[in-house]
């Protein structure tokens, strides 16, 4: 019995690395192929984020292998080898070490989240490798190193984008709701000197913890403060939670939120009672929201592609994926003889104008997120799909 | 917002909250005293059967396409199979040995049944809808939402049942004759390690039936267990461990206390606040509230 125990858990052990050690490997082509080059991922495919760091690996196997089909970068293959960092800063840390001492990766992707991306930075500064890290926490380009550069939006382009959106609404008094995890803690750093900048009061300031199953008590207490609108600022699953309280209490007051809420799961999770939710988040959930821009047909075809290989629609985080492995694609490309890490990420800060799902990124020595408010904009629900908000 | 500013109708509705999650807290408690009554272990199971009841019943309702009732019931069932089955391989073969090894066996299974859950599942969360959909019913000024009469309905009907359970039926006898004195009723002739079993297969079914009725509420992940596990021992433990009254009071009292804490003081410390209370009842009343202190037998 103990046996069979044992080898019960080894295997669930087991099941659990196999998930992260896979590496999608360049397709042979018929000519002599250059030696290939080798990218490092470090992705959170268990643990609380897995629901973001699983279709981040979907995203670097598609393209790698769409780019490699293409001939690959100047004749080499791409090798992306993926790590997973089950959301913990622990593995994070080994996770990076292995990928430059081990692997010799020349470029590091991840980590999926903030704390993460954070764990890694003395190995990433130590082997002087370029991170482009998927992680939306201000702290990825705010507490500034030269290694490191950021695919999604920060907080601190978000938070204001929203706040300023929902002073044209005519909102003044804000209640503030947040997680008491990073995202939200974050968020609110942001969140509350912005509010003064715009003239605008708090008049409750509440939080909740990951894995809460009640928000009504939050809620009674914001309604009591009468606001002219709540502002949510949280990642996971609980934002739905809030948005059924919300319709059970009877309150109507408008709730407004950033990308924490830019997930499918989030709408099926509220059901009706999302409807009228308003956030803002990059334009690559309605690539229509590009305009005439050329992101839009780039984010067209990548759906239509990703959806084909996953009968799933693509979200946020298959865009900070695609943006990163075509940016260091692009580099890679521009660097004409041997590739050292140095060179690589010289080469990627020279990025100028590149068209990717996130926006267009324009990196300079001072600015490694290199998006501005343009490439926000705002959505609501409606009737369960997001909608451009009015 | 003062304490004196809090109206009448919001403190109904602080205490609907409490209530409610209570009561959650409360079927968790459950299971995690009647595992300790037959085995004198804590089973950090416990929050996974949570997990998996309302991942099971997703799965029948959505996967399956089991009227909800049916997907509800099946849901309850399995988790049961399954609490049985780890009973059977990983805890039997330890029991009357060391306890602590049994408690590991038990952390295994928890993280074992969560890995399993998310490669089954997927690691999203998934949703369920409520239960009979419609308008909050208003009492008072207060809001209640028809999904919290059944979470209240439900643990209710499950207490009920143990009740009944434990003061009407030979088992229960044996039970609870085990639970004082698990030596003596080995003597005259019960089968303690059944007991046993059907311990686990019964904090299972009322973990099951939290698990259920909740996701309607909150959806369901792979990873809910562990948060719920730990309000539902901590509300057996304020209650006192070994007596189920105490597990639906400790549960109880410790979802009021949270929504209380968001109500007067913040939060952001709600928890904080709730496990300081529990320290403070544990510092004065060592065995909970209810509890019996034990004696040392010698």
């Amino acid at each position: 019995m103990t046996i069979v125990v044992a080898v019960g858990l080894a295997s669930a052990i087991l099941a659990g690395c196999a998930g992260g050690g896979g590496a999608a490997k360049p397709s042979a082509g018929g000519e002599a192929a250059k030696k290939p080059y080798r990218i490092g991922a470090v992705l959170s495919l268990t643990g609380s984020y897995s629901g973001l760091g699983t279709p981040e690996k979907e995203t670097l196997d598609l393209e790698v292998a769409a780019i490699n089909a293409a001939g690959g970068v100047n004749g080499h293959p791409l090798e992306v080898v993926v790590e997973d960092d089950g959301t913990d800063t622990g593995k994070a840390t080994a996770a990076v070490s292995k990928l430059i001492d081990q692997e010799n990766a020349i470029a590091v992707i991840g980590a999926t989240g903030t704390g993460q991306t954070m764990a890694t930075r003395v190995d990433i500064d130590r082997a002087g490798i370029p991170e482009l890290s998927l992680a939306g926490g201000n702290a990825v380009t705010q507490k500034f190193d030269k290694q490191v550069f950021q695919m999604p939006w920060p907080n601190r382009l978000v938070a204001p984008f929203v706040l300023k959106h929902m002073k044209g609404k005519g909102v003044k008094s804000v209640a503030l709701f947040t997680d008491a995890s990073g995202y939200g803690k974050d968020g609110l750093a942001v969140i509350t000197p912005e509010l003064a900048k715009l003239g605008m009061t708090a008049v409750a300031n509440e939080t909740f913890n990951p894995g809460d199953t009640d928000m009504t008590a939050q809620l009674t207490k914001m309604k009591a403060a009468k606001p002219d609108a709540i502002l949510l600022w949280a990642a996971g699953k609980e934002a739905a939670t809030i948005m059924k309280n919300r319709a059970q209490l009877g309150i109507t007051t408008p709730v407004y939120g950033g990308s924490g809420q830019a997930r499918t799961e989030f709408i099926q999770g509220a059901g009706a009672a999302a409807d009228g939710f308003v956030f803002g988040t990059g334009k690559v959930l309605l690539p229509k929201s590009y305009g005439d821009a050329p992101n839009r047909k780039l984010a067209e075809d990548f759906a239509a592609r990703y959806k084909q290989k996953y009968g799933a629609e693509p979200n946020i985080f298959t865009a900070h994926a695609y943006d990163a492995i075509h940016i260091v694609a692009e580099a890679l490309k521009r660097i004409p003889g041997d590739v050292t890490p140095a060179a690589l990420r010289d080469e990627i800060e020279k990025t100028s104008g590149f068209v990717g799902l996130d926006g267009t990124f324009t990196f300079s020595a001072t600015d490694h997120n290199g998006l501005t408010e343009n490439d926000l904009v705002m959505y609501a629900v409606q009737d369960g799909k997001w909608v451009l908000a009015k | 917002m003062g304490p004196g500013q809090v109206s009448w109708p919001e403190l109904l509705q602080f205490a609907i909250a409490g209530l409610k999650n209570g009561a959650i807290y409360a079927l968790v408690a459950l299971g995690f005293t009647i595992v300790y009554a037959s085995t004198n272990v804590i089973n950090f199971a416990q929050g996974e059967f949570y997990m998996l009841g309302g991942m099971f019943a997703t799965f029948g309702f959505s996967h399956l396409g089991l009227p909800l009732g049916l997907a509800a019931l099946a849901a309850v069932i399995a988790t049961a199979a399954v609490a049985v089955v780890f009973e059977l391989l990983a805890v039997r073969p330890r029991v009357g040995g060391d306890p602590m090894t049994i408690i590991i066996v038990t952390v295994g299974g928890s993280v074992l049944l969560r890995s399993l859950a998310r490669h089954a599942f997927g690691s999203n969360e998934l949703a369920l809808p409520a239960f009979s959909p419609g308008e909050s019913i208003m009492l008072g000024g207060a809001a209640i939402d028809r999904q919290t009469l059944w979470v209240w309905a439900v643990a209710a009907v499950a207490v009920f049942a143990l009740w009944l359970l434990y003061s009407r039926t030979r088992l229960g006898r044996a039970m609870r004759a085990t639970a004082i004195d698990g030596e003596a009723a080995r003597l005259v002739g019960i089968d303690t390690r059944l007991l046993v079993t059907v311990s686990f297969a019964l904090a299972a079914v009322l973990g099951a039936i939290a698990g259920v009725v909740v996701t309607p509420l909150t959806q369901t992940a792979f990873d809910v267990g562990a948060a719920v596990g730990l309000k539902g021992f901590a509300a057996a433990i304020l209650g006192g461990l070994g007596n189920p009254l105490a597990a639906v009071v400790g549960g109880l009292v410790l979802g009021l206390l949270e929504s209380l804490s968001v109500a007067f003081i913040s939060s952001t410390f709600k928890d904080a606040i709730a496990l300081a209370v529990l320290l403070l009842v544990l510092f004065v009343r060592p065995s909970g509230l209810l509890g019996r202190s034990r004696r040392e037998k010698v």
